[in-house]
């Protein structure tokens, strides 16, 4: 867990690659992002984040399919490596396990 | 909705991208920004969506995403550069008080410049404004001298003249479009409800104007505006004047009798248009139709020899303007009232009007070409100044920097590359110095307005050309400067310079001195100049003009009728104030307007003489009261009251004009004048009626009381206030109708010289400017020398050297420098400030004790700045800078 650096935002876009399939390529990821968050996202903010994951071994990609709104340029499809789906559930639990020690807050109580 | 796929995503970030974006992910990335460039076009504007594309091509500057510039290019030179810029910046650092001096002289210099050209331009900008200012002319009336080889009209001309000249341009010339007329400076009270003001400098203008000129109009109809009689067109501010919020569009304005012009009347506002320009050669408030004045004097339409009109007039593609002053002869014979006058009429086109005209009598205000030409000078002069310092600081410490070329030198710099690093080190202070001169400028722009008068405007002249010539100019004083110390600094020897010999210190010495000799020259000529300026403008004040001018209160009434009929009461209401000594009236005082006018007198041999003079039409008691000493003859008096139409008194000049040789002799000879006819009674000494760049002209002053214009009331008061409040009371009480305007005759008298005072002024400031900045770098010098000779100043006191002779032999060279300066600086100065004292009829007398006084003063400041360096060195124990080596 030591060298697996992580920031909050590249997980968030690491697990939207994961959770979109085949269909994970940068305006995508961008979209559903945006959509989930609800305030936009550039291009570049998303773009760095891929590139810092796949050097980082989390990601890799090829070449997909070009259409003429992209201006016959090709998409880049992103998968996440198997790598990538340890180190995700391994912060899965250590967050989990985090809640779990916190104490019944008294606001709480009343609440329930 | 469908996809609009003709909109493309724009083109700069686009090829930004391309620039810095990785290639190997230029492909991915660029299609992802047009995916969402076609997704935001859907939802937002076109120009939203290329805001957005642009904005995201930006935050794609990314270190994960841009090319690795850093292996671009050769590793050594970038290395090379940072090093230079890195010693540029510790030199500038190290020492702080040269970089000071560097860095603000120039800055200080640049910006003289920079405002002096903004003054010029302002100069050169008059009626740039007018759509048509390469097709519009004017004409200029004169006489066709006698011994004229081309039959062409010459100056001494007027502008003003007759007004059938327009007509007949028109109808003769198919190459003229439209000629427009209008009268001469007018004045008019004007009345809307309550507010009540005397307007002058105002125009009788023909319809035609807008059609010639471009005055912008706010409300109303150009095209109609000046056509109906009793029509006014008023400026912008005017309008608020009077009508405030209000749309003055179809409101009435009373207007009085304009003397001469028109008769009083109910003026209906047809138009309203932007105030006129600062930079107009002639400017108004407010704009009367023609037909107004052309209602009440039709006559003065046709007569040729009535003079009260301009006349401009905007030419066609047929014109060319050597073949148009050909014709002008033939129209000017065919059109003479007198076959023997030689009457004639020349051109001037509308770019040379406001500075290259010898014509009198202008509609407004003339600039004045040599003072534009001096004021450059002094402009590049102090530019020079500063210059000098930059080079002689950048010579005298080339030693310094000597180690330094020759380490480079060793480890293989060549020389061109040390030329370069040296140029740039100079490039780098130029601009500096630069944004100082910019910050100083746009903080000293209010002062220059004052100093000048004139309203500069700075945002106008802010254009991609000036920009531009400022870089230009910027790049071209960074070579200037640097090109010497760059030269000499990469000839160093290396292996000598290493070796400890040093050679440059000779190096550059005499150079050194030629410049420091030749900034002093400059600045002890501006010294004396200033000084020149100053006496002779005391002079001017302080001549006796021979009449009285002191605590004199000029009432202008502007020939409204009920005052001069009323005007024997009025005074002898004043003069029941013990403070008030006397009260004249006439139709121009010391200073004002006069007209001109044709009278013959009788000449020693008998035969009556036509000849034209100045003219002075005045009440009773004008030539006591003006103490104007009578050489022969009497006064117009009350107890002569045939005076008011048979008598006639004149100047010296005058009599002189008729050759007299003993002006006294004119008393008793018969005239005729605009009609009257009688005797001249009385013969007064010349005295300066205008400012005294002219001579005294020829002068008539006949007894017209019913012309006056203005009333003179002097007084002999401590508290001038208080009886100008008491004259202002009798008025109020006597002359309800018409506001109390006043002036002092010697305010008004000292307004003809107003551009000598802005000369003064400017000439004043630059030259201290000047001065100071010249000591600058004085300063710098000595505390250079002082700082190199500290080992020799110690050696000196331990073997028993003074306080005085180490002093003197700091300042010794110095002096010497200033001494020869003075010498160069005198004659060049001499003969300039000649030529300027030419421009006035009395001038002071140039005297040497002037150049001696200058001289003296430049010595001093000089002195003063090398003494603080040279006393402190020469207290300085000798142990301290004797102890290290």
């Amino acid at each position: 867990m030591k060298k697996t650096k992580l920031g909050e935002f590249e997980e968030l876009v690491l697990l939207t690659v994961a959770a979109l399939q085949a269909e994970a390529y940068g305006v995508e990821i961008k979209r559903e992002l945006e959509s989930r968050l609800r305030h936009s996202l550039s291009v570049g903010s998303i773009q760095s984040a891929l590139k810092r994951m796949e050097e980082k071994g989390f990601l890799t990609s090829e070449f997909g399919d070009a259409t003429q709104k992209r201006g016959g340029k090709r998409k880049r499809i992103y998968k996440t490596t198997s790598y990538a789906h340890k180190v995700l559930s391994e912060m899965k639990e250590v967050r989990a396990s985090l809640w779990e020690s916190i104490p019944v807050l008294s606001h709480e109580l009343k609440l329930a | 909705m469908s996809l609009p796929t003709n909109i493309d995503p724009p083109n700069w970030p686009r090829r930004l991208m391309k620039f810095f974006l990785r290639e190997e992910f230029a492909e991915e990335i660029e299609g992802d920004m047009e995916e969402v460039f076609r997704d935001n076009l859907e939802r937002f504007s076109p120009a939203k969506a290329r805001r957005i594309y642009a904005w995201d091509a930006i935050k794609l500057m990314r270190p994960a995403l841009i090319k690795n510039f850093q292996r671009v290019g050769t590793f050594q030179h970038y290395a090379m550069y940072k090093n230079y810029i890195k010693i540029a910046w510790r030199n500038l650092v190290k020492k702080k008080a040269y970089s000071f001096i560097n860095i603000f002289g120039l800055g200080l210099g640049i910006s003289c410049c920079l405002l002096i050209f903004l003054y010029v331009q302002n100069e050169f900008s008059f009626d740039a404004y007018h759509a048509n200012k390469e097709r519009i002319y004017r004409v200029v009336h004169g006489e066709v001298p006698k011994d004229s080889k081309d039959g062409l009209t010459q100056c001494p001309c007027w502008v003003w003249g007759n007004a059938p000249v327009g007509a007949a341009l028109q109808n003769e010339f198919p190459e003229i479009d439209k000629v427009v007329q209008f009268s001469g400076r007018s004045d008019i009270l004007l009345t809307y409800g309550e507010k009540k003001y005397q307007e002058d400098g105002i125009f009788f203008m023909d319809s035609t104007a807008f059609d010639v000129f471009s005055w912008k109009v706010i409300s109303g109809n150009p095209k109609t505006a000046l056509a109906a009689p009793y029509s006014i067109v008023l400026t912008q501010s005017t309008a608020k004047k009077y009508f405030g919020d209000e749309d003055p569009l179809g409101k009435t304005i009373q207007g009085s009798a304009s003397a001469g012009r028109s008769d009083k009347g109910d003026y209906l506002v047809t138009a309203v248009i932007e105030d006129i320009p600062s930079n107009s050669h002639f400017r108004f408030n407010l704009l009367l139709s023609m037909s107004t004045f052309r209602k009440a004097r039709e006559d003065v339409f046709s007569a040729w020899g009535y003079v009260d009109f301009y006349t401009y007039f905007l030419v066609n593609d047929k014109f060319d303007e050597a073949t148009f002053k050909n014709k002008l002869k033939d129209f000017s014979e065919r059109h003479r009232e007198y076959p023997e006058s030689r009457y004639g009429i020349a051109i001037e086109p509308l770019k040379d009007v406001y500075l290259r005209t010898e014509a009198d009598r202008q509609p407004g205000e003339t600039g004045n070409l040599s003072n534009i030409y001096i004021f450059s000078a002094i402009g590049v002069f102090i530019l020079f100044i500063a210059i000098i310092n930059f080079m002689n600081l950048s010579t005298a410490r080339s030693l310094e920097r000597g180690k330094e070329v020759g380490i480079r030198k060793s480890i293989g710099a060549q020389r061109a590359g040390l030329i370069g690093q040296f140029l740039g080190e100079s490039m780098i202070i130029v601009l500096i110095s630069s944004c100082v001169a910019l910050v100083i400028v746009y903080f000293a722009a209010p002062a220059m307005d004052a100093l000048t008068g004139k309203d500069l405007m700075i945002w106008p002249f802010v254009t991609l050309q000036s920009i531009g010539l400022f870089l230009i100019g910027v790049i071209f004083i960074g070579l200037l400067a640097g090109s010497y110390p760059a030269l000499v600094l990469s000839r160093f020897n290396a292996v000598k310079i290493l070796k400890g010999i040093t050679q440059s210190d000779r190096g550059g010495v005499g150079l050194r001195k030629v410049l420091v000799v030749f900034q002093f020259s400059l600045s002890i000529a501006l010294i004396a100049g200033t000084l020149v300026v100053y006496l002779q403008m005391d002079h001017l004040q302080k001549r006796e003009l021979g009449f009285d001018r002191q605590q004199m209160l000029i009432v202008d009434y502007n020939y409204d009728q009920e005052v001069n009929k009323t005007s024997e009461l009025i005074r002898n209401e004043l003069l029941r104030n013990k403070d008030i000594t006397s009260v004249a009236y006439s139709r121009s005082v010391p200073g004002s307007y006069y007209p001109h006018a044709g009278t013959e007198i009788e000449t020693p041999d008998g035969q009556k003489e036509m000849k034209g003079q100045a003219i002075f039409q005045v009440g009773l008691d004008f030539i006591t009261h003006y103490d104007l000493k009578l050489i022969a003859g009497r006064p117009y008096s009350r107890e002569h009251p045939m005076d008011s139409s048979t008598a006639l008194i004149i100047n010296e000049s005058a009599a002189r004009q008729y050759g007299y040789s003993n002006p006294a002799d004119a008393v008793g000879k018969k005239f005729s004048q605009w009609g009257r006819e009688g005797e001249v009674i009385g013969v007064v000494k010349d005295f300066n009626f205008i400012s005294l760049h002219r001579n005294i002209e020829p002068l008539t002053l006949p007894f017209a009381a019913y012309d006056s214009r203005y009333m003179s009331v002097k007084a002999k008061s401590n508290d001038m206030k208080r009886t100008v409040a008491e004259v202002e009371s009798v008025w109020k009480e006597l002359v309800p109708h018409r506001p109390f305007l006043y002036s002092f005759l010697d305010d008004d008298f000292n307004k003809q010289y107003q551009s000598d005072f802005m000369f003064r002024r400017l000439f004043t400031t630059f030259a201290c400017l000047a001065i100071f900045i010249a000591c600058l770098g004085l300063f710098g010098l000595a505390t250079y020398t002082a700082e190199r000779r500290t080992k020799e100043i110690g050696i000196r006191k331990v073997l028993g050297a003074d306080v005085q002779s180490i002093v003197g032999l700091l300042s010794r060279d110095f002096v010497i420098l200033v001494i020869i300066a003075i010498v160069i600086a005198t004659p060049t100065a001499w003969y300039a400030m000649d030529k300027w004292l030419a421009t006035f009829a009395y001038k002071m007398d140039m005297q040497a004790w002037i150049f001696a006084v200058a001289g003296f003063i430049a010595l001093s400041i000089a002195l003063i700045t090398i003494s603080h360096q040279a006393i402190r060195s020469a207290f300085m124990n000798p142990v301290s800078s004797l102890r290290s080596e």
